[in-house]
């Protein structure tokens, strides 16, 4: 047992159980492949970072988790359901995997509340009056139950994303993918975004985070990835990964961020 | 420090104001003389024609064909009946979708009743300028008792759907809906008298409300169909899209009238024509439609179908819920542009021989009693009066829809 183990186990999972398992992932763009053999599994409970350059594949990684794009090979196993072509499989996935994206994408013609209780009543067949008790309770939690009345685009940017969270929790995921929740933020609401998602990972919930946020991944992560080119470079625990990167080219993307 | 006050913008002295806008300068005031000049000569000519010479004894003697063609006179009590039905489920439909609204958006002002009255008085005046217009030309006191119990229906019927909880009023269409099915079967079924016997104003009408009820739904298919991934529906959609569009309305009344009955074996009983120009029609604006909502359609960015799918919607849930109420809001005014245009387009059914408002009305001309006495501007501007009613309502609804669904703000 030494260092060389200790570094090794930082590929795994810090808590028990396989939430997500990715093995050898492959994705082409046309001619363009965005993931070269990706491996990755993420524990039950656990908090995952994601960062890299910018074309790096971030994104295109964690849309692979809940299937809004379909990888070429390799295997993405959710939950203990494996994302092929089966519809059924997909919306099950779906179904348990929340998503936050970079634009909000809350849906315009929807106030608040319909945002949050869309999925709800239509996948779930929810009655419209318990939705709408659980998604003022969610609005609670991200703390804009005042905004509920409001169409989106009445709501400040870091609301916006904040009624994106609400969104996806309605539908009580297990796992929460984040696709750079903040960087279409301007700087002073890009807090009371982060403030949720920390809320929420130390709440239990299992979380992939693609972001440039060092100081979240620092304070919440379990693990964070350095991914480029299409692959995962290294792979640690935020005090291995700031302090003692291993790769050339993570010391030299953390010069260039931090 | 002192507050700094915006810059005092009080209201212009009417002489003020005339003289700044309409006389600045000598060509300024060269422009508004002759433009006033103009102005009161047709304004005089329009006022005279229609108060002095205009000889309107033509419409008044015809109200009654110009409204319903050869209907059977025995049989208008159903037409009335309809009618009837028509405006008591307009009202109560409009008065459950307020009482939703206003629970919606508690931020709305809350009208009075006597003030929301007002709103549908103002948004009505075209109608009711119809209204009068008929009874001034013929006034009939058992016309105006049954125009003023049609009113009080209505607002009675308003003032019921006003009760609806707001969580119901989807399930109060209903009702309405039912009552003019009923009505409309009274009409044509039971005794009654079938559209291929209707003309006038009430064939023109039919026209459009069906063809607007069926196009919408099969033009909304159509643009789906256009973007399937299965090539054999995005064919056939393109197919039928471009062939259609490629046709003249005319061509298509004419193949109705013509071609449409050699398809069926002989013997068989044939669709009458009436119902076949609603095919032609329905046919033509589809296509219409179609391309429309495709553009709406394109409009609306890929992300949100991506976070419909991502909360767990099926793909056709999405494009319900999600993608296609933005899509149509997105068009609202070209969709109701094509409307008004189905509304006028109606009048060439004449050309394949129904009786519809138009073709009414130069048939007026060839009545012996009016026969070559050059009658045809009277009639001429009864129809368009008619038809711009019908028309204006319309446009005015389309603007009302855009701001209740929030185009361009949300």
């Amino acid at each position: 047992m030494n260092e060389r183990s200790a570094a090794a186990d930082a590929t795994k999972p810090r808590a028990s159980g396989e939430m997500i398992v990715l093995e050898g992932v492959e994705k082409w763009f046309d001619s363009f492949q965005a993931l070269r053999g990706v491996d990755l599994v993420v524990g039950r409970q656990e908090n995952v970072v994601i960062c890299g350059p910018s074309g790096s594949g971030k994104s295109t990684l964690i849309r692979c988790i809940n299937r809004l794009e379909s990888h070429d090979r390799g295997r993405v196993v959710v939950d203990g359901i494996e994302l092929t072509d089966d519809l059924r499989n997909i919306s099950e996935v779906r179904r348990e995997v929340g998503m936050v994206f970079q634009q909000f994408n809350l849906f315009p013609h929807l106030t608040v509340l319909e945002n949050v209780t869309l999925a709800p009543r239509h996948v779930r067949h929810r009655p419209r009056k318990e939705a709408e008790e659980e998604a003022m309770e969610i609005l609670e939690r991200v703390q804009i139950p005042e905004q509920a009345r409001k169409y989106p685009a009445q709501l400040s940017g870091g609301q916006q994303q904040r009624a994106a969270i609400a969104r996806a929790l309605a539908m009580n995921p297990k796992i929460m993918l984040f696709d750079e929740p903040t960087s279409a933020l301007d700087p002073e609401m890009i807090k009371e975004v982060l403030d949720v998602m920390q809320e929420l990972a130390t709440s239990g919930m299992t979380m992939i985070v693609v972001t440039h946020e060092m100081g979240f991944a620092r304070a919440v992560a379990n693990r964070i990835v350095f991914m480029d080119a299409g692959e995962i470079v290294e792979v640690g625990t935020p005090e291995h990964f700031f302090t003692n990167p291993r790769e050339e080219r993570t010391k030299l993307f953390l010069s260039q961020i931090l | 420090m002192a507050v700094a006050a915006p810059p005092l913008r009080g209201r212009v002295h009417p002489a003020r104001w005339v003289k700044d806008n309409l006389f600045g300068t000598v060509w300024d005031a060269v422009l508004t003389l002759a433009f006033a000049v103009v102005g009161v000569w047709a304004l005089s000519g329009a006022v005279r024609f229609v108060f002095v010479s205009g000889r309107w004894e033509i419409v008044r003697d015809s109200v009654t064909s110009l409204l319903v063609g050869l209907f059977p006179r025995a049989e208008l009590w159903r037409v009335w009946l309809l009618t009837f039905a028509v405006a008591t489920a307009a009202g109560f439909v409009t008065g459950a979708a307020r009482t939703r609204r206003l629970a919606e958006d508690p931020s709305l002002p809350r009208a009075s009743a006597s003030a929301a009255a007002r709103d549908i008085a103002r948004r009505s005046w075209p109608l009711a300028a119809l209204v009068v217009v008929l009874l001034v030309l013929r006034p009939s006191p058992t016309g105006a008792a049954l125009l003023a119990v049609l009113a009080a229906a209505s607002a009675g019927a308003w003032w019921a759907g006003t009760l609806v909880p707001p969580r119901r009023t989807m399930l109060a269409n209903l009702p309405p809906a039912a009552l003019v099915a009923v009505a409309f079967w009274l009409v044509v079924g039971a005794g009654g008298v079938g559209w291929d016997r209707w003309g006038g104003l009430l064939l023109t009408l039919f026209l459009a409300a069906a063809g607007v009820a069926v196009s919408f739904p099969i033009g909304v298919l159509l643009a789906l169909g256009r973007r399937s991934r299965l090539p054999a529906v995005r064919l056939t959609c393109v197919g039928y899209i471009e062939l259609i569009r490629g046709v003249p309305l005319i061509t298509l009344l004419f193949m109705g009238s013509f071609v449409v009955g050699f398809l069926f074996p002989p013997g068989s009983s044939r669709p009458s024509l009436v119902t076949r120009a609603l095919i032609a029609i329905i046919a033509f604006t589809a296509a219409y439609i179609a391309e429309i909502v495709r553009g709406g359609l394109q409009a609306v960015p890929r992300a949100q179908l991506e976070a419909a799918l991502a909360v767990g919607l099926s793909p056709i849930a999405a494009m319900r819920l999600v993608v296609l109420p933005q899509a149509l809001r997105a068009v609202i005014p070209a969709i109701v542009g094509q409307f008004i245009s189905l509304f006028k387009d109606t009048s060439l059914v004449a050309i394949i021989g129904l009786s519809d408002l138009l073709r009414i009305g130069q048939g007026l001309t060839s009545n012996p009693r009016f026969l070559a006495q050059g009658l045809q501007a009277e009639i001429l501007v009864f129809v368009s009066f008619v038809y711009w009613v019908g028309a204006y309502s319309m446009s005015k609804a389309s603007q009302r829809l855009e701001v209740r669904m929030g185009v361009g703000v949300r």
